[in-house]
């Protein structure tokens, strides 16, 4: 696996991304990490944070005309914008050490010449000599600040949307403040040289120099280059040369930008001898807000200070920031909660866990299986991010590398290989060879109850004499990440399609038409809802007076079959709610119960929780989850056809035989054929099994025939463990991925009472 | 019927191996494992190794 593999699947993800008022920052200063330190009251660090950013934090706080509130994102609710300029003075006001940091670097051989001792000259500098270049400021006055020094009166009229003498909030900006300030800055520094007085004329006097900055400040000298200028990489046609701050136009505050962003670039021109931004700016994304719907309103805090803010205050303003970060499907998804990793993590986990054993893998494997492959968080997400379709992608990868833990889809696979062999059958109209129509059912409707296959088939067969394929569309071996056995099942699916002369398929599942609808495009289908709500013929019961419509969430993009099954409760009378998140996973999705069987019952909770009204579902798979946990629950078809309404949801022995009892029932009525299910030795066993005992089976996924095999097994070859009463067995059945244990006594010849039910995955070797 | 002896027994899953002492018929070698140890202890080992 490419690392590209993966993180394709999150490469649009803006989570972590600059927010909007950092795009619109001349500095592009991490709003969110400098309003937290200062919520918190960090000063400190939160100064630093903003120093790092700025260069000379004073001369920032007082002139920046801040373009972040211009984009904050506080205001599309109403509210005015955070008062940065306002919170950047109390921090350097709170802050007790403000020195600079020095660092032990070894000097540089190369050595940089800087025209100008303006703001863009200076952070150009002192940046450079951070890093231990070797740098001479030629200034033509006699002293450093340029424009701000040289101009003080008129730079309200020139330089930029700020007076020196108070701007609009009243703050003062004196220049004596100014000198303090880049004299604290350059306070540790020691290499660099100043030469005021000096006018360069020609650049020819600074041949000696590696590289050299030309920021003579508006109106300044350009050396004949302004014309070469790139206003992106800041170079000019002379290789070494560089040029940016007021000479080329811009304000005051980019004038210090270029500085910055100019010492990055020129550190990468001496180290390669080639110009190149190994970091730029976001500056295109200053209009991407996030939703903030569930934001509550906070009034802006008014400064009590002649000064500005007290400690309170500040941190009271600070903590107004939305700290707007997309995290919208970790919010959303119980799954992404729990796990707490943001999306990009995840996929550079699922890249590390495709190579050898990893410390990434010991967390993913859970957080693989544990997805319900739902789709919800795309669907909420602004970008399209589908989690779920990269942890799909590592459920197949582990697969094909061996990593895949077989006994967390073993039971389904199972399930799905009775389905396309035992509970399989396909048949045109009764007395024809081809159709234009067949039902698809799914297994798991006759399975749940029988009456819904037969119902539906009998009146699809009545008025579109429709055919029937009673199969399983695979979506077990999907969930398991097992592409072979999905394509070979397809293959077969597709077979059963062709030779009933390629019908339009009507879907009862919306799993199954999930499934049609990515691997199956040429399949045409309509869903089992939809024809039915156009059915006036049909008496729907009104079997609850108001009740909301759970949709699966494979249905999410079907509308057909979302407004049928509205149409047909609506038609029935029943009052219909709409639930605020629609189409969330019941958490039967993904099979991820046995992965993670404490998130699958906090999923199930939180959807039974969404109303307290009773569910109406169409999917069996949802009736199931939520009769389960006592939730009152119908399926639109036992709306539609006035069923009984059975709340019990059918062991899982019960459900293979209902699948059986389906089959023939279909194969005696429409083709006239009997069928004669095959037989087990043990079928004929009697069991007897207290409920607690059933529940927890059910729970387990163990089923009754399982435990009839291994008892018929025990008693015939007399493998099996024998208290001291004489009375309780104990024996085991060893299967491909699970070993079961049954602890019983026999009643009478072929009556067994069933005591305790448990299994393993692990496998023991039996040692002579 | 014979009276079960403690022996050591080796355990594999998800590719890693172990031994450990458990019940054994001393006879045909016939393993047990009580309803406690495979819900408790190997219940978590098994989870412990799927998730290497």
């Amino acid at each position: 696996m490419k690392m590209e593999d993966a993180t394709r699947f999150t490469e649009r993800c803006i989570n972590g991304e600059p927010a909007s008022c950092s795009c619109a920052c001349p500095f592009h200063l991490d709003m969110r990490s400098f309003l937290s330190k200062t919520a918190k009251g960090r000063w400190n660090a939160a100064y630093k944070e903003l120093r790092n950013a700025v260069m000379f934090p004073v001369i920032v706080a007082a002139l920046c005309d801040a373009p972040c509130r211009g984009r904050c994102q506080r205001t599309i609710i109403g509210d005015e914008a955070i008062d940065l300029p306002e919170i950047e003075s109390a921090v350097i006001k709170y802050a007790n050490n403000r020195k600079p940091e020095s660092y032990f670097i070894p000097p540089k051989t190369k050595s940089v010449a800087v025209i100008g001792a303006g703001v863009s000259g200076l952070s150009c500098a002192l940046n450079l000599s951070h890093k231990k270049y070797s740098v001479t400021v030629f200034e033509k006055e006699n002293g450093w600040g340029g424009r701000l020094h040289a101009e003080t009166g008129r730079l309200g009229t020139e330089g930029g949307n700020f007076s020196t003498e108070t701007d609009s909030s009243g703050r003062h900006a004196s220049f004596k403040d100014f000198d303090d300030d880049i004299a604290l800055q350059f306070s540790v520094i020691d290499n660099v040289e100043f030469k005021y007085n000096t006018e360069i004329k020609s650049l020819d006097e600074l041949n000696d120099f590696d590289a050299v900055y030309i920021a003579t400040g508006a109106g300044g000298e350009s050396f004949g280059l302004i014309d070469s200028w790139d206003s992106e990489l800041l170079t000019t046609s002379s290789p070494k040369v560089f040029m940016g701050g007021m000479l080329c136009g811009v304000s005051l505050m980019e004038a210090i930008s270029h500085g910055i962003e100019l010492s990055r670039t020129m550190e990468v021109f001496l180290q390669t001898g080639k110009a190149f931004t190994a970091h730029s700016f976001d500056r295109i994304n200053c209009g991407r807000y996030l939703d903030h719907s569930d934001a509550v309103s906070s009034p802006i805090i008014k400064a009590s200070l002649d000064d500005g803010y007290t400690e309170e205050e500040a941190k009271q303003e600070a903590g107004r920031c939305l700290q707007c970060d997309c995290e919208k499907c970790i919010d959303a998804c119980e799954m992404l909660k729990l796990f707490n990793k943001k999306p990009k993590r995840i996929a550079s986990d699922v890249f590390t866990d495709a190579g050898s054993s990893t410390l990434a893998s010991r967390t993913l494997t859970r957080e693989t299986y544990s997805c319900n492959i739902c789709g919800y968080c795309k669907s909420i997400c602004p970008e399209d991010v589908d989690i779920g379709a990269l942890l799909q992608f590592s459920r197949v990868s582990r697969l094909n590398s061996g990593k895949y833990p077989a006994a967390l889809h073993d039971f389904w696979l199972r399930e799905m290989d009775f389905a396309t062999t035992e509970g399989f059958f396909a048949s045109a109209p009764k007395g024809k060879e081809k159709a234009a129509y067949a039902f698809f059912p799914g297994c798991r409707l006759g399975a749940s109850n029988p009456d819904h296959v037969l119902k539906a088939y009998e009146y699809l067969h009545n008025k579109y004499d429709a055919g029937i394929i009673l199969d399983c569309c695979g979506v077990p071996a999907y969930w398991a990440g097992d592409d072979d056995r999905l394509n070979e099942n397809l293959e077969k699916v597709r077979d059963s399609w062709k030779s009933m002369g390629g019908p339009v398929l009507i879907f009862a599942c919306a799993s199954c038409e999930h499934v049609f609808r990515m691997f199956l495009p040429e399949v045409k289908f309509v869903s089992l809802y939809e024809l039915l709500s156009d059915e006036e013929g049909i008496v729907s019961l009104k079997i609850y007076p108001e009740a909301a419509v759970f949709d699966p969430c494979a249905a999410r993009y079907d509308d057909g079959m979302q407004s049928g099954v509205r149409k047909i409760a609506v038609r029935s009378g029943i009052e219909i709610e709409e639930l605020k998140e629609k189409n969330r996973c019941c958490g039967f999705g993904g099979h991820m119960q046995v992965a993670n069987p404490s998130l699958y019952n906090e999923i199930i909770q939180n959807r039974i929780g969404a109303s307290e009204k009773p569910y109406i579902v169409y999917c069996t798979n949802c009736r199931e989850v939520f009769v389960s946990k006592n939730k009152q629950c119908v399926h639109i078809l036992d709306i539609a056809f006035g069923l009984n309404l059975e709340q019990k949801v059918p062991s899982l022995q019960k459900k293979r035989n209902n699948s059986l009892e389906v089959k023939k029932i279909l194969m005696k009525e429409y083709h006239n054929t009997d069928f004669n299910p095959e037989t087990y030795e043990w079928e004929e066993l009697k069991l007897i099994i207290s409920e607690e005992i059933q529940e927890s089976m059910e729970k387990k996924l163990i089923s009754e025939a399982d435990l009839k095999e291994a008892i018929f097994l025990a008693e015939s070859f007399g493998d099996k463990f024998i208290d001291e009463s004489g009375r309780m067995n104990l024996c085991s059945l060893v299967k491909p991925v699970v070993t079961y244990w049954v602890q019983y006594k026999t009643v009478s010849p072929e009556v067994y009472e069933i005591f305790s039910v448990y299994y393993h995955r692990m496998r023991f070797h039996k040692d002579r | 019927m014979k009276e079960l002896v403690l022996k050591k027994t080796v355990f594999s899953y998800q590719g890693h191996s172990f031994s450990h002492d458990v019940y054994t018929c001393p006879q045909c070698g016939k393993v047990l494992i009580p309803k406690e140890l495979a819900e408790g202890r190997i219940a978590k080992v098994e989870e412990q190794l799927e998730d290497k």
